[in-house]
């Protein structure tokens, strides 16, 4: 590869073929060796992702100041100038303002709960398009673990699958491969919220006899997942309940948007619930 | 000039694929360019490096991806392999017969991903909404970087073993 003998590029080619012949033929062991080997080179590429990723909101808030400029009349180059600056200036405070108060209900939603978590700014998506996820800026360092939920003020977001010491990787609720166990909140039957390719999830394993309905909300049960009793996960939107089957099947459309994640909560210990009365949709009344 | 790029590509390239190119995604699909790097070393750099640098970038992937460990690292050495034994066993490696053998390697990365599960079991929807749109902008964006570097080491053969 790089300009070394011939001796060492065999060496490395060797390494490079027991390592495949490794991930092939012991895939489960192998994967506690790359994780091992995985930990600082994840620590040195989270350092310029970070960057890219601040950089990223800058370009984006200066593309925006520039279309929001693009129609002004041609005006004095002085006044202009000065415009720009101060619009800039502006851009910069409505922003930070908006992360303040962002951050501020996240801060009040996080003392309202009773279990224990983290803050975390979303700084990438997954690399690859074939999983619904997300990178945080959070790690082992702040007491992150697999496994642990992740939400919003909105609701529950999806759960960490890897961890670093300084970033973590989150499968969001809308991924096929995530499984998180809920109920409906107006008729408290059990389910498991799955994700669809389409980006939305589904509730399976309704019982056949539960009398849930659309507009139904969905609540974490908080038995398994990594989440508290009680937080919001979406709105049945509709139910498929076909002859011989043992389960209905409920289309959800998950509260949370996931197209604009910026800060998260990670429940890094989920006991109690949420406080119905300031963060569950009301519940609407059983007829 | 080589071992630079290679040590740019891999400090780089994963940090831009999960950040700047949800700007370039159509339709929530982005193009992988861990595989087209892969794909392009391969091509211009031979079998070995295609194959060490897939690995390489396909365990950094594996890193900030939440599907299992191994699977990109696995997909991306592969990729690089075939990619250079084409560039080297092929008589005229154009940016017409690029094309396909970048389709190939992306639908077979797809499919290699399927088969590990990562549609949850919808495997039809999974290859009509994620494996082929995929493909097809990796085969756009690797034919258009391959005619791009091609042109460059007309002039300048540094990175062609």
């Amino acid at each position: 590869m790089f300009r070394s003998t011939s001796g060492t590029r065999r060496v490395l080619l060797a390494c490079c073929v027991l390592l495949l012949s490794l991930v092939f033929v012991l895939p489960k062991q192998s994967r506690t060796l790359l994780q091992a080997i995985g930990q600082p080179l994840a620590d040195v590429v989270a350092l310029p992702l970070g960057a890219l990723s601040t950089g990223d909101r800058r370009v984006v808030d200066l593309w925006n100041s520039y279309i929001t400029l693009r129609n002004v009349q041609e005006e004095n180059r002085q006044l202009r100038r000065e415009i720009e600056f101060l619009r800039g200036q502006a851009a910069d405070l409505r922003e930070m303002a908006a992360a303040n108060q962002r951050l501020g209900e996240l801060l009040r939603f996080q003392a309202r709960t009773p279990s224990q978590s983290v803050a975390a700014r979303v700084i990438g998506r997954d690399s690859s398009n074939w999983y619904q996820g997300v990178v945080l800026d959070k790690g082992e360092r702040d007491g992150i673990r697999p496994e642990m939920g992740v939400m919003t003020l909105t609701g529950a977001v999806g759960r960490v699958v890897k961890s670093s010491a300084t970033s973590s990787i989150v499968l969001l609720l809308t991924d096929p491969n995530n499984a998180v166990t809920s109920l409906v909140q107006r008729t408290r039957d059990e389910g498991i919220i799955e994700g669809t390719l389409g980006g939305k999830a589904r509730m399976k394993y309704i019982p056949l006899l539960s009398t849930v309905r659309v507009g139904d909300p969905v609540v974490t049960s908080g038995l398994m997942g990594g989440f508290p009793k009680g937080v919001p996960v979406g709105t049945i939107t509709g139910i498929q309940k076909d002859e011989g089957d043992l389960f209905q099947t409920a289309d959800v459309q998950p509260e949370v948007d996931f197209t604009k994640l910026e800060e998260v909560l990670v429940v890094t210990v989920p006991r109690g619930g949420v406080e119905p009365a300031t963060t569950l949709p009301v519940e609407k009344k059983k007829p | 000039m080589k071992p630079w790029l290679y040590v740019g590509l891999a400090a780089g390239l994963v940090p831009i694929q999960t950040t700047l190119l949800e700007h370039l995604s159509v339709a929530g699909i982005r193009p992988d360019l861990c595989l087209i790097a892969a794909a392009l070393i391969g091509f211009f750099g031979g079998p070995v490096d295609g194959m060490m640098m897939g690995l390489l970038l396909g365990f950094e992937q594996d890193l900030f991806s939440a599907g299992d460990l191994g699977i990109n690292l696995g997909t991306k050495a592969a990729i690089g392999l075939l990619a250079g034994l084409v560039g080297r066993y092929v008589a005229h490696v154009t940016p017409a017969s690029v094309a396909p053998v970048m389709l190939g390697l992306s639908v077979g990365s797809g499919l290699a991903f399927v088969a590990a599960g990562a549609g949850g079991g919808e495997t039809l929807t999974a290859i009509q909404s994620v494996l082929l749109p995929q493909a097809l902008f990796d085969t756009l964006v690797g034919v258009a970087l391959y005619w791009l570097l091609a042109e460059r080491f007309k002039r300048d053969d540094s990175l062609v073993s």
